[in-house]
């Protein structure tokens, strides 16, 4: 299994991804959205960790689409906005499991 | 029956907008139109032959025959052939300020002084909303901005800070699997306590800004950028500047806080205003289209564009190269577009020359139905 992150930031991006494989896991990082559909598709046994805002297509665009999968993988949201603002984004559609930033090892570990 | 030309004169008096007064020598009435009646309260006949002064307020009422015996005497003009902004005395007591142009004319019955009154109350009236809205513009953008910096500044430090603690932590792991290093643990262990309490500190401040999340309504984009054109043109000198909004009145609604909005696009206008202020050409575009579930606003001017150099840290708080801010204008701006689910972003070199701003919103969804699966990046962005 692989842990993709999609995150624009570059400082947040590196951390998350040392930080990872430290505890043992395989890890892909991509700045935006578009990088990310240029590789296979996630299988169900990865997990895709994925910054709301992103330049051009939107975080929430790509979990929208990654969540309509046939398998989709596990979704984790990151952001440093209020639960409401996310909750409003996503709309009719159930939000993923988000993870506000400043992220903590306790709270990722939990959900890995 | 009068003469033709009396009852010309007749008639021209009555259907003047502006008052008409006029007095001989000794600045006796000799004339006093309808427009006066109503703006004086007396009628012509309770004037006509009375002193002129009745008409002014007490200061100008005594050195009005200073002026005339002045001018009289010496032929030096103060306002005949100039107009200027004086105040006039309703027969109640209340003064008001008009506008006097006063003419002379030789008659067979001596010199006479035709004055010509135009009421400024109106005008006054304007200027005086004018200002007004301009304070309270810049109030509610000051109390606003308050509010955004303190956003602004949690969201740009929680990126680094989120980078540091997770470092800290990985570089714990590596310490801990590979050197059993307990100093240097405890060290690691320290500097992510003290990260952790700088994040507590942002989450408090987001807490407290969280309590304003943007109020969301279906808002009419034309009448938004309107509304905000019509702001910062207020006041301003812009007339040398070509506006072109070409904002259409079919799109649809932006689901946003307009308030907030209204704050952006006041900021992104201002600013391009600003930059074609020194350009050859001064033309400023709005343009807007939608693109999927979100609208893009672009603002372009003519100006000199962005430095390749400052295009970097343009959004980034506290960086802005304009004297007198502190450069927080575009960042809070973003931050603003982001907290609704949008963005913000520059394009250097855009389509009138100068910078495009492009300013990304989210429009009012109706009930989703399930479309087809592509991936949105690839499903004919148009952006």
């Amino acid at each position: 299994m692989t842990i993709h992150i999609v995150e624009d930031d570059p400082g947040v991006g590196d951390s998350l991804a040392m930080l990872l494989r430290e505890i043992g896991h395989q890890v892909e990082v991509y700045p935006d959205a578009e990088s990310f559909f240029e590789h296979t598709p996630p299988g169900p046994q990865d997990t895709v960790i994925v910054d709301l805002v992103l330049p051009g297509v939107s975080g929430v665009q790509l979990i929208r689409w990654l969540a309509r999968l046939a398998t989709p993988p596990r979704l984790i949201a990151i952001s440093g906005q209020s639960r409401r603002a996310i909750d409003d984004l996503f709309g009719n559609d159930l939000p993923p499991v988000l993870l506000r930033k400043p992220l903590t090892e306790e709270s990722l570990v939990a959900l890995l | 029956m009068p003469s033709v030309s009396e009852a010309r004169l007749e008639s021209v008096l009555g259907t003047a907008v502006d008052g008409i007064v006029v007095m001989d020598e000794r600045a006796r009435i000799l004339l006093f139109n309808k427009a006066c009646e109503t703006l004086f309260g007396y009628s012509a006949e309770e004037v006509r032959g009375r002193n002129v002064k009745v008409l002014m307020p007490a200061d100008y009422a005594h050195a009005h025959d200073g002026y005339v015996h002045n001018y009289l005497e010496t032929g030096e003009k103060r306002i005949i052939g100039i107009g200027r902004e004086v105040r006039g005395m309703h027969r109640d007591g209340t003064e008001f300020p008009i506008e006097l142009s006063v003419g002379e004319a030789a008659t067979p019955e001596g010199r006479q002084f035709i004055g010509i009154i135009r009421d400024l109350r109106q005008r006054k009236a304007v200027e005086r909303r004018l200002a007004e809205a301009q304070a309270q513009l810049v109030s509610m953008t000051r109390i606003s901005a308050l509010d955004e910096m303190g956003a602004a500044i949690a969201h740009e430090l929680n990126q680094p800070l989120t980078a540091i603690m997770l470092y800290l932590q990985a570089a714990k792991r590596k310490v801990g699997d590979d050197h059993r290093d307990t100093k240097l643990i405890e060290i690691v262990d320290k500097g992510v306590r003290e990260a952790e309490r700088a994040s507590q500190i942002i989450q408090r401040m987001r807490r407290f800004v969280e309590k304003r999340d943007p109020e969301r309504r279906p808002v009419c984009v034309s009448r938004l950028v309107g509304e905000c054109l019509e702001l910062v043109t207020l006041g301003i000198d812009c007339r040398d500047v070509e506006i072109v909004n070409e904002v259409g009145e079919d799109l649809p609604d932006l689901s946003v806080d307009p308030v907030q909005i209204q704050q952006i696009l006041v900021n992104l206008i201002r600013n391009a205003l600003d930059a074609v202020r020194q350009a050859p050409v001064k033309r400023v575009g709005i343009t807007a289209a939608a693109a999927g579930e979100d609208m893009l606003i672009r603002i372009t001017d003519s100006g000199g564009g962005v430095p390749a150099e400052v295009v970097p840290t343009l959004f980034r708080a506290f960086s802005g190269a304009k004297k007198g801010g502190l450069g927080l204008g575009l960042t809070i701006s973003r931050s603003i577009a982001q907290n609704h689910g949008g963005d913000l972003a520059v394009e250097p070199n855009g389509g009138e020359g100068g910078a495009a701003f492009v300013l990304r919103l989210p429009v009012v969804t109706p009930p989703r139905d399930g479309q087809a699966d592509a991936p949105p990046g690839r499903r004919g962005q148009t952006a």
